[in-house]
C-alpha cells in the first residue's frame, strides 16, 4: 500500500501491464511526467504521403548553433522537412522556431546528424524517397547540399535505413545505406527488395569511393554499427522487413578493413530471424559489456542477448522474460496486435536504469492491427524486466507513430519526447520529471557528457563510456543509426539514481579505456581525448 | 512523303466529276439509276453546323467522362479533327488527304470516285462513330446522348440533309464511308501510345519512378497526387516528326540563392499570387479549364472555333480545315508540352516557395495540378490553337468567346487569338501555379507546333 500511496497511478498500472503480478512484485519506480507541448512549442509539422510514405518519419536531434540545445530537424514526407531552431529556456517550456537551415526538402523519410567531414560542424544525412541528400553543416545552423563535394550519389532508391561508422584509422566514416522496395514495381512489391550500399572513404580523400553493394537487400527499415562482440570493430545490423523479402532474414555484416563486408553466417553461430523488422535500438541491459539488441516489428518485438558471449553472433530472445514484448495495446481497448516502429533505451526517470521508448502506430488502415495504438514508455525495473508505465506517464499518443526521439531539449538534465506521425502532426512532450508543467521536479541525479577528439572522427563515434554508480557499473556505446529513420548527434545522457558524484572512463574508437574520473553529477561535460574532462557551461 | 501515300486517280476525276461527270455517268448507267442518282454536291456546298455540333457533344463528352484529363482530351479531340476532315476531305475538290503527312499514317480509305457521297451523312456518321470509341467509358445517358445527336441531326438541318438530295443509296454509301474512315483513323490511333489514356496504367508500360534531386518536381499540396500521364510525351506525335522538333528553351538554372534568376521567379509568383488584382483572379479563373467541370482547355478552344465557324457562317469544308488542324495542334502541344514536362522536371513553385520562402503559402485560387511545371501546359497549347487559328481566320480576328457563358463568366470579346492564348498563358501564373519561363517558354514551343501544322498541305 505504501507503494500505491506513493504512486497514485501504480494500481492502474498494476493492472493493465503485462505480467502484472510479477512486475508488482518488484518495487515500481518512479515514473516521469511527460506534458504534451507540441503546440506551445511551436512544432507545426505533418509527416503526409500515400504508399511510399508509408514508412519512415523520422527526426534529428542535433545541436548547430553551440547554445547546448538540441535542434530538431523533423522530416514531413511529402510535406516540408524542417529545421527548428531551439529557444527554450533552461528548464523551461520547449520553445521551438522555424528557420532556413538549408535542409528544407520535400519526400524526407529520416534524417541522422553526422559530423562527415570532421570540420566541427555537424553535417546531415536525409533519407528520402529518391537520392539520399547529404548536407555540409556550415555553422550557425546553416546547411549547404553536399552530395557532388562528396561524391555520394546515391541513386533514385526508396533509401529507409543509415548508419555510420569509423572504420580503423579513418579519417572519414562508413557510411550504409538501406533501401526498400524497388519503386518501379508498386503493383507487386513481393519479393523486389533493393540492395542497401556501403559507402568508404575515398583513399584520395574528401569524399567517399564508390560504393559496394549489400547484396542480398531485404528491405532494411533500420541500420546500426555497433561493436556487437567489442572485437573494437564494427559490425552492421541490418532489421528487415519481412513483409516484402523473399527468403530474407536479420542481417550482420562484418566489415573488415580494406574488404568486402560480408554476412555472417549459421555456420559462424548466426541464426535466421524473420521479423517485420522496423527500427533497432541497442544497450547493455545485463551488465556483461555486450549489447542486447532489441527489435521493433509487428506484434513481435525482440529482445536479444549473446546466449554464448561474444564468441558468437548467436542471439536468443529474452522479450518475454523481460517484459517487453509490447504486442499489444497496454490501453485504448483496441485488442489487435501492436505496429512498432522506432525504439530507443535511455533512463526518462534517472534511477540509473535504461528505459525503453517505443513509438506505435498502424501502417496505415490495415485492420488486423491496432488503429489505437498507443506509444510505450518501459521503465526498467531492478530484476532486470520491464513494466508500461506510457498510460501513467501521459504520453501514450494514439496518433500512427513512426519515427521518435528522447533528448534533453529543455537543458535540465531530463529527456524530452519528439514523435513523428503519419498523416497528422508531430509531437513534443517536456519531461517534468517528479513535478508538473508549472513546477518541474528532478527525479534522480544525471550525467551528460559530449566526447570530442582531434582528427576525423571528432563526435568519437564508437566510444564505449562507462559510468560507475558505486552499486554497479552502467554503460553506453555512442553511435550513429538505428532507431527508426531518426537519430541524436550530441549529449549522451546518463542517469545516476541517487549517486551525487560518479567515475566515469571511456574507451575511445579503436583506442584504449581512459582513466577512471570522478565527476559530479547533474551537469553536462565535454570529455576530450586529449585534455580530459571539461565542466561544459551554457553560454 | 507525297510518294509514300496510296493513292487513287480521284483527284482527276473529281475535277471532270464536279464539271460534267454526272452527264457521263448517266449515260453508262442503267436506267433506273439515272432516274435517281441527284447531282454531287461538295463539302463546301454545306454547312459546318453538323460538324460544330458534334464537337459540341465531344467537349460534353470529354467533361463528363472520367480520366478526361487535358490531354486526354486534347488527343480525343486531334482524332476527331482528323476524321472529320477526312471524311470530307474526298468532298473538297481543292483539298488532299493528310495521309502521308502525318506520322505513320501512310494512306486512308478514300472515296469510290464514280458514288456520289453525302458529305453531312458522311461527317454524322464518321464523328458518331468515333465518338463512340474515343469516348467507350461515357456514361449511360451520354452515349445516348451520341445516338441521338446521329438522329437528329438530319431532322435538324433540313437544309443540309435534303431527302430529294439523300436518297437511300446515298445515305447508306455516306454512312458506311464515315464508319470506314473513322474505323480507319481508330486504327491508327491505337498505336500511338496514349489509347486508352483515360484508363488505368497501360501493362506495357513500366511504373514511372520520378527522378529526385535540388529543383526537381515533387507531388503537390494539398493532394500530393502522383504525376500524371509521365509517359505522355512519349507518344507519337501527329504533325511534328518528333517532339524534339519543337523545344522550349531551358529555364533559368536552379538555385535556392536570393536574387538568383530561380529565385526572383518564384518570389514573382509568390507576390503576385498572393497580391492578384480582381482581373487577374478572374483571368485565372477564367483559363483554369479544370477536368471534370469544364471541356478542359482544348476543348475551351474548341468551343472558340466552333463559335467562329458559326459567326462566319463557314462551310462544311472550312469546317472540317479547321477542326483537324486545330486539334491536331492541340494534342501534339500535349505531348511535346508533356515530354518536355518530364525531361525538365521542374519543381512547382508552391514547392519552392515553401521550401525557400514562405513555408506556410499555397496558391489560393486553385490546387497545383499534378505534374512538373515547365513549361506551362496551357500556354503551350493556347499558343499553338492561336497560331493555328490565327492562321485560319486571320491574326486580327477579333471574337467572341462563350465557352463560359453558362458558368456565368462571359461572353467575354477578344481582339485576337493571340491576345487571348497570352491571356490565358499568364493566367497561370497570376493563379500561382507557374513560373513567367514556364508561360514563356511555353508559348514558344506551342508557336512552334502551331507552324509546324500550318505547314501540313491541305490544298492541292
Amino acid at each position: 500500500m505504501g507503494v500505491l500511496r506513493r504512486w497514485p497511478g501504480a494500481l492502474a498500472l498494476a493492472m493493465t501491464a503485462f505480467a502484472g503480478a510479477a512486475a508488482a512484485a518488484e518495487p515500481l519506480p518512479p515514473v516521469p511526467r511527460f506534458v504534451e507541448e507540441t503546440d506551445t512549442a511551436g512544432l507545426q509539422s505533418r509527416f503526409e504521403g500515400q504508399d511510399e510514405y508509408m514508412v519512415g518519419g523520422g527526426v534529428a536531434t542535433v545541436d548547430c548553433d553551440g547554445d547546448g540545445l538540441p535542434e530538431v530537424y523533423v522530416t514531413a514526407g511529402v510535406n516540408k522537412a524542417k529545421l527548428y531552431r531551439n529557444k527554450s529556456s533552461r528548464g523551461g517550456p520547449i520553445r521551438l522556431a522555424e528557420e532556413r537551415s538549408g535542409l528544407e526538402l520535400t519526400n524526407a523519410l529520416g534524417a541522422y546528424p553526422i559530423d562527415i567531414d570532421a570540420d566541427g560542424q555537424a553535417d546531415m544525412v536525409v533519407l528520402r524517397v529518391g537520392e539520399v541528400e547529404v548536407f555540409r553543416g556550415l555553422g550557425g545552423c546553416r546547411f549547404e547540399r553536399a552530395n557532388a563535394r562528396w561524391k555520394l550519389n546515391s541513386g533514385n532508391a526508396w533509401h529507409t535505413a543509415f548508419s555510420a561508422t569509423w572504420e580503423r584509422d579513418q579519417a572519414w566514416p562508413t557510411l550504409a545505406f538501406g533501401t526498400y522496395v524497388d519503386r518501379a514495381r508498386p503493383e507487386f512489391p513481393w519479393g523486389s527488395c533493393t540492395p542497401g550500399s556501403l559507402w568508404r572513404p575515398d583513399p584520395a580523400g574528401g569524399g567517399f569511393a564508390a560504393a559496394l553493394p549489400l547484396v542480398p537487400g531485404h528491405c532494411a527499415l533500420s541500420m546500426l554499427f555497433s561493436d556487437w562482440n567489442r572485437s573494437g570493430d564494427a559490425a552492421l545490423r541490418v532489421s528487415n522487413d519481412r513483409e516484402y523479402y523473399k527468403g530474407g532474414q536479420e542481417q550482420l555484416w562484418k566489415l573488415a578493413p580494406g574488404q568486402a563486408p560480408v554476412l555472417y553466417t549459421a555456420e559462424q553461430g548466426w541464426k535466421p530471424l524473420q521479423v517485420w523488422g522496423m527500427g533497432i535500438a541497442s544497450h547493455d541491459l545485463d551488465g556483461d559489456g555486450l549489447p542486447e539488441v532489441f527489435l521493433t516489428s509487428m506484434s513481435d518485438n525482440k529482445l536479444q542477448r549473446l546466449e554464448a558471449g561474444a564468441a558468437t553472433p548467436s542471439y536468443v530472445d529474452m522479450a518475454f522474460k523481460r517484459g517487453v514484448t509490447a504486442h499489444r495495446p497496454y490501453v485504448g481497448g483496441d485488442i489487435h496486435p501492436s505496429t512498432a516502429w522506432h525504439a530507443q533505451f535511455a533512463d526518462v526517470n534517472h534511477d540509473g536504469l535504461a528505459d525503453l521508448f517505443i513509438v506505435k502506430g498502424n501502417v496505415g488502415n490495415m485492420p488486423d492491427f491496432a488503429t489505437l495504438d498507443p506509444n510505450n514508455l518501459l521503465l526498467q525495473l531492478a530484476d532486470g524486466r520491464f513494466v508500461e508505465v506510457g498510460q501513467q506517464a501521459g504520453m501514450a499518443s494514439f496518433r500512427r507513430g513512426r519515427g521518435g526521439m528522447l533528448a534533453d531539449l529543455n537543458g535540465d538534465g531530463l529527456l524530452d519526447m519528439v514523435v513523428v506521425n503519419r498523416w497528422d502532426k508531430a509531437q513534443l512532450w517536456r519531461n517534468v520529471g517528479a513535478g508538473t508543467a508549472e513546477k518541474p521536479a528532478p527525479m534522480g541525479h544525471w550525467l551528460q557528457l559530449r566526447l570530442r577528439q582531434t582528427g576525423g572522427n571528432r563526435d568519437a563515434i564508437g566510444a564505449w563510456v562507462e559510468v560507475d554508480l558505486g552499486a554497479r557499473v552502467v554503460r553506453q556505446e555512442l553511435t550513429i543509426g538505428g532507431g527508426h529513420a531518426s537519430g541524436h548527434l550530441g549529449w549522451m545522457h546518463f542517469g545516476l539514481g541517487d549517486a551525487t558524484r560518479v567515475k566515469l572512463r571511456v574507451q575511445w574508437p579503436h583506442g584504449d579505456w581512459s582513466d577512471w574520473r570522478s565527476v559530479a553529477a547533474d551537469a553536462f561535460y565535454g570529455v576530450d581525448r586529449e585534455l580530459g574532462i571539461v565542466e561544459w557551461k551554457a553560454p | 512523303m507525297e510518294g509514300a501515300v496510296m493513292r487513287s486517280p480521284l483527284p482527276a476525276a473529281w475535277a471532270r466529276f464536279a464539271s460534267g461527270a454526272l452527264l457521263l455517268a448517266a449515260l453508262l448507267a442503267p436506267a433506273a439509276v439515272r432516274a435517281q442518282e441527284p447531282v454531287a454536291r461538295p463539302a463546301s456546298a454545306f454547312s459546318a453546323n453538323v460538324a460544330v455540333d458534334w464537337f459540341q457533344l465531344s467537349l460534353l463528352l470529354a467533361q463528363q467522362t472520367p480520366g478526361f484529363s487535358p490531354p486526354v482530351t486534347a488527343r480525343a479531340l486531334g482524332y476527331l479533327g482528323l476524321t472529320l476532315y477526312e471524311s470530307v476531305v474526298p468532298g473538297m475538290p481543292a483539298h488532299q488527304s493528310l495521309a502521308g503527312q502525318l506520322n505513320e499514317l501512310s494512306s486512308l480509305p478514300w472515296a469510290q470516285p464514280d458514288e456520289v457521297l453525302h458529305w453531312p451523312t458522311v461527317a454524322n456518321a464518321a464523328l458518331a462513330t468515333m465518338n463512340r470509341m474515343m469516348f467507350p467509358t461515357a456514361s449511360a445517358e451520354n452515349k445516348g446522348r451520341i445516338d441521338l445527336l446521329e438522329r437528329s441531326l438530319p431532322l435538324k438541318y433540313t437544309q443540309d440533309f435534303d431527302p430529294a438530295t439523300v436518297t437511300p443509296d446515298i445515305g447508306n454509301r455516306s454512312e458506311s464511308f464515315g464508319k470506314l474512315m473513322a474505323m480507319a483513323v481508330m486504327t491508327w490511333a491505337r498505336t500511338d501510345g496514349g489509347h486508352e489514356g483515360w484508363g488505368p496504367l497501360r501493362r506495357s508500360q513500366a511504373t514511372f519512378v520520378p527522378p529526385s534531386g535540388p529543383g526537381l518536381w515533387s507531388p503537390t499540396p494539398p493532394g500530393f497526387a502522383p504525376p500524371l500521364l509521365p509517359y505522355w510525351g512519349a507518344n507519337r506525335p501527329m504533325a511534328l516528326k518528333r517532339v524534339a522538333d519543337c523545344p522550349a528553351p531551358s529555364p533559368p538554372p536552379y538555385s535556392e540563392e536570393p536574387g538568383s534568376p530561380f529565385f526572383k521567379e518564384a518570389q514573382e509568383v509568390w507576390r503576385i499570387a498572393n497580391a492578384a488584382t480582381q482581373e487577374q483572379r478572374q483571368f485565372a479563373l477564367y483559363w483554369a479549364d479544370d477536368p471534370g467541370k469544364t471541356p478542359t482547355p482544348a476543348g475551351h478552344w474548341a468551343y472558340i472555333a466552333g463559335d467562329v465557324l458559326k459567326a462566319r457562317k463557314a462551310t462544311l469544308a472550312d469546317a472540317a480545315e479547321a477542326y483537324a488542324r486545330l486539334n491536331i495542334a492541340m494534342s501534339d502541344a500535349f505531348v511535346a508540352g508533356w515530354a518536355t514536362k518530364y525531361q525538365v522536371h521542374l519543381i512547382r513553385p508552391v514547392t519552392y516557395v515553401q521550401l525557400v520562402i514562405d513555408s506556410n503559402w499555397v496558391p489560393q485560387l486553385m490546387h497545383t495540378p499534378p505534374f512538373p511545371e515547365y513549361p506551362s501546359g496551357h500556354s503551350v497549347q493556347s499558343a499553338a490553337a492561336a497560331g493555328v487559328l490565327g492562321a485560319l481566320f486571320g491574326a486580327d480576328t477579333a471574337f467572341t468567346d462563350n465557352t463560359h457563358n453558362d458558368r456565368g463568366w462571359g461572353p467575354r470579346t477578344f481582339r485576337s487569338f493571340k491576345a487571348a492564348a497570352d491571356e490565358a498563358a499568364v493566367s497561370r501564373l497570376y493563379a500561382g501555379i507557374h513560373f513567367r519561363s514556364g508561360v514563356e517558354g511555353g508559348k514558344v514551343q506551342g508557336a512552334c507546333v502551331a507552324q509546324k501544322v500550318m505547314a501540313l498541305k491541305t490544298r492541292r
